[in-house]
């Protein structure tokens, strides 16, 4: 079990990650953002590399389905969604800040899957409901969209922070949110990931209601987890039409994209704790 | 006013459909029904408000350029000094092809004017969506007027043409008929069901038509009915098959239920079956007789793997007489095996609405895709005869991302240097 042993590793990595980043924040100093970076990227590659490996394991047992089927595995690939789309995002702007919003959330989720009571983590054969090509696709799609919402919402929080300090110590200017990005990029950035979050989802609901079709007889159901993703999807149509028509910016969006996270996460989490056809995340 | 109405509109279901856990069924109450009319009517409204404004940039001439873009402070301006018009065209020809093909021309009073336009079609991509939207809603009440939602359980090689429709609906009787001929089920070593499977076959007017296998993620359809493997259980009762040898001679087979009362051929006496038990005691499989003979009755069990228990337990029927197979002498009986029948679980259904709901879904992500990867970008080239030379002006504006068209630009503003360079 190599993978579970790497899996480890890459959840500590993300944790120092973290730390760097905190420290670039306070100490301003671009060693700690250079350093910081590094264990994200060491972090990811591992992280990528255990994912491939777990795929491989279950090859070998001859089962054979990609590592996306129980709640375990869909926390890890949820994790490595942020860390690739964090990293993309940092590659972009070239900016460092952002991480100390985005890469805790990785390393939590890595966390709650490592010593959760109860969490199986062994690679089990698939139920016959799960046996189907829709599934390494319905999955992909979601985690997907929920990971640039994730990088929506750490854009959110950063940009309320820095909205604050900036008014409060207007005259003398905190070194440190001069170093953040431009109030008006990370308003884009929210935007961006939203509306790509947005139709990652869309592709994830669809390729589920055709799965539905196939498996359940019905392209919806009702299901809590269906009803909480179109909720999800609906508050974020919801801001991507606030910004088109009505024309919000900076902080009416951060704090919708903040809500938006929020129901990803019950439509991720919460909804286990409803009867649910989805009972098997 | 507008977002007043997608708040208020798009609000409300969200918060209802939270309720479905205690709330039985509002995805159909009429509540429901009406606050997605509501939608649908905004949806539309909105749309239509916006079209004509959508419609007219779609017809937007390029020429002449909005009023002002030159004077923006983002346009960047080339003055020229001896040189001439030609040479200009040349120049703006030459390297703005380079980046974009199908360049415009037009003359005005000082000079020309040159425009390139592109991805006019994003500006309906909104309206694709929410047409989509408005496709799918058709779909779901046009599944939901015509459709046929219920489920049937066959037990093996039962007929059958009724359905239970959901919610208490009642029954339906299909113009066909199902009979169950086999049904399969495979486990892991975990107990975890590995895949289950029913034969079914299809008859109408009692004749054969169609023979299909039915798994979990592929189901069949016959005549618009889809039919999918949802579930399976045990049949009500297991049967057991026992049999006894008395005198040297092996009686042949009988397959009995609980309840079951049959004959035996010494002292007039009759065996009732009292129970069938899959695993009693831990000691396999096992039923419980009651023989009648005369005025006496006699009860005990006969185990499926007598001889294990026997081994293992020398001596067992003196002390145990209740265990012993061969109490009703001269009588031995003996347990075969048992037979547990399943039934399988189908889902039925039919839904016209389907093709509906799913063209609506493609179109949705094409005008998603339209929306969020495509814009509509105009880019405009001024050249004007000064009186010392000439000059070039080039602005641009985007329907969306200006920030990609401001790079664009600038690619073609290098492009432009370079070649005036020269």
């Amino acid at each position: 079990m190599t993978h579970t042993l790497i899996l480890s590793y890459v959840t500590f990595i993300y944790f120092i990650s973290f730390v760097f980043y905190l420290f670039k924040m306070i100490l301003q100093k671009d060693i700690w953002g250079r350093l910081a970076s590094f264990a994200a990227w060491l972090g990811f590659l591992a992280h990528t590399l255990a994912f491939i490996l777990r795929w491989k394991a279950s090859h070998d047992m001859g089962l054979g389905h990609a590592p996306l089927t129980n709640l375990y595995e869909s926390l890890i690939f949820f994790a490595w969604s942020i860390a690739f789309l964090y990293l993309a995002v940092e590659w972009r702007i070239k900016n460092k800040s952002l991480g100390v919003f985005v890469v805790p959330v990785a390393f939590l989720l890595m966390a709650y899957a490592s010593i959760a009571p109860g969490m199986n983590t062994r690679i089990e054969p698939l139920i016959p409901a799960l046996q189907s090509n829709w599934l390494t696709t319905h999955v992909l799609t979601c985690f997907m969209g929920y990971a640039a919402f994730t990088v929506a919402f750490g854009c959110a929080l950063l940009y309320l922070w820095k909205d604050k300090t900036q008014s409060k110590t207007a005259p003398a200017k905190s070194a440190f949110s001069q170093k953040l990005p431009a109030l008006t990029m990370l308003d884009a950035l929210i935007y961006q990931s939203a509306a790509l979050g947005f139709v990652f989802l869309a592709i994830g609901i669809i390729t589920g209601s055709v799965w539905a079709h196939y498996a359940w007889g019905s392209y919806w159901s009702w299901d809590p987890k269906e009803t909480w993703s179109l909720i999800t999807w609906l508050v974020y149509a919801i801001l991507l039409h606030a910004r088109y028509v009505r024309g919000w910016r900076g902080k009416r969006l951060a704090v919708l994209a903040i809500i938006g996270f929020a129901c990803v996460l019950f439509t991720y989490l919460g909804v286990n704790f409803l009867p649910s056809l989805h009972s098997y995340i | 006013m507008v977002l007043l109405f997608i708040v208020a509109t798009l609000l409300p279901p969200p918060r209802d459909t939270q309720e479905i856990t205690w709330l039985n069924d509002l995805y159909h109450s009429p509540l429901f029904y009406v606050l997605s009319a509501l939608f649908s009517l905004n949806l539309i409204i909105c749309s239509l408000n916006r079209l004509p404004a959508a419609i007219r940039q779609f017809n937007a001439p390029c020429f002449p350029p909005p009023p002002g873009i030159f004077e923006n402070p983002e346009t960047t301006h080339f003055i020229l000094k001896e040189k001439g018009m030609t040479a200009g065209e040349a120049i703006i020809e030459k390297y703005a092809s380079v980046q974009f093909s199908s360049l415009k021309k037009t003359k005005w009073e000082k000079g020309f004017l040159f425009c390139r336009e592109r991805g006019k079609f994003s500006l309906f991509g909104v309206y694709i969506v929410h047409l989509s939207v408005l496709i799918i809603f058709a779909g779901a009440l046009i599944g939901s007027v015509f459709g046929l939602e219920g489920s049937m359980n066959l037990r093996e090689g039962e007929t059958s043409s009724l359905i239970r429709l959901d919610k208490g609906r009642g029954v339906h009787q299909l113009p066909f008929s199902v009979r169950c001929d086999n049904f399969l089920v495979e486990f892991y070593d975990t107990g975890a069901p590995k895949t289950y499977r029913s034969d079914l076959s299809f008859f109408k007017n009692g004749a054969l038509m169609q023979t299909a296998a039915l798994l979990v993620n592929h189901p069949f359809t016959f005549e618009g009915v889809r039919f999918y493997q949802s579930s399976y259980g045990a049949a009500d009762e297991t049967k057991a098959v026992i049999a006894y040898t008395g005198a040297g001679k092996e009686s042949g087979e009988i397959t009995v239920n609980i309840g079951d009362t049959f004959a035996l051929p010494a002292r007039k006496a009759k065996a009732t079956v009292l129970r069938v038990e899959e695993n009693i005691m831990q000691l396999g499989p096992a039923v419980k007789l009651d023989i009648e003979a005369g005025k006496k009755n006699i009860q005990f069990w006969v185990f499926q793997n007598i001889e294990e228990i026997n081994h293992a337990n020398p001596g067992l029927f003196a002390e145990v007489p209740l265990f012993n197979p061969g109490l009703f002498s001269p009588l031995v009986f003996s347990l075969k095996r048992l037979e547990s029948h399943y039934f399988t679980g189908l889902r039925v259904v039919r839904d016209p609405g389907v093709p509906f709901v799913l063209s609506g879904g493609i179109l949705i992500l094409a005008g998603l895709i339209i929306i969020f990867f495509t814009a509509h970008e105009r880019i405009w080239l001024r050249l004007e005869k000064q009186p010392e030379g000439i000059k070039i002006s080039v602005a641009g504006r985007a329907s969306r991302n200006q920030a990609v068209m401001q790079r664009r630009l600038e690619r073609l503003c290098q492009n432009l240097s370079k070649g005036l360079a020269t």
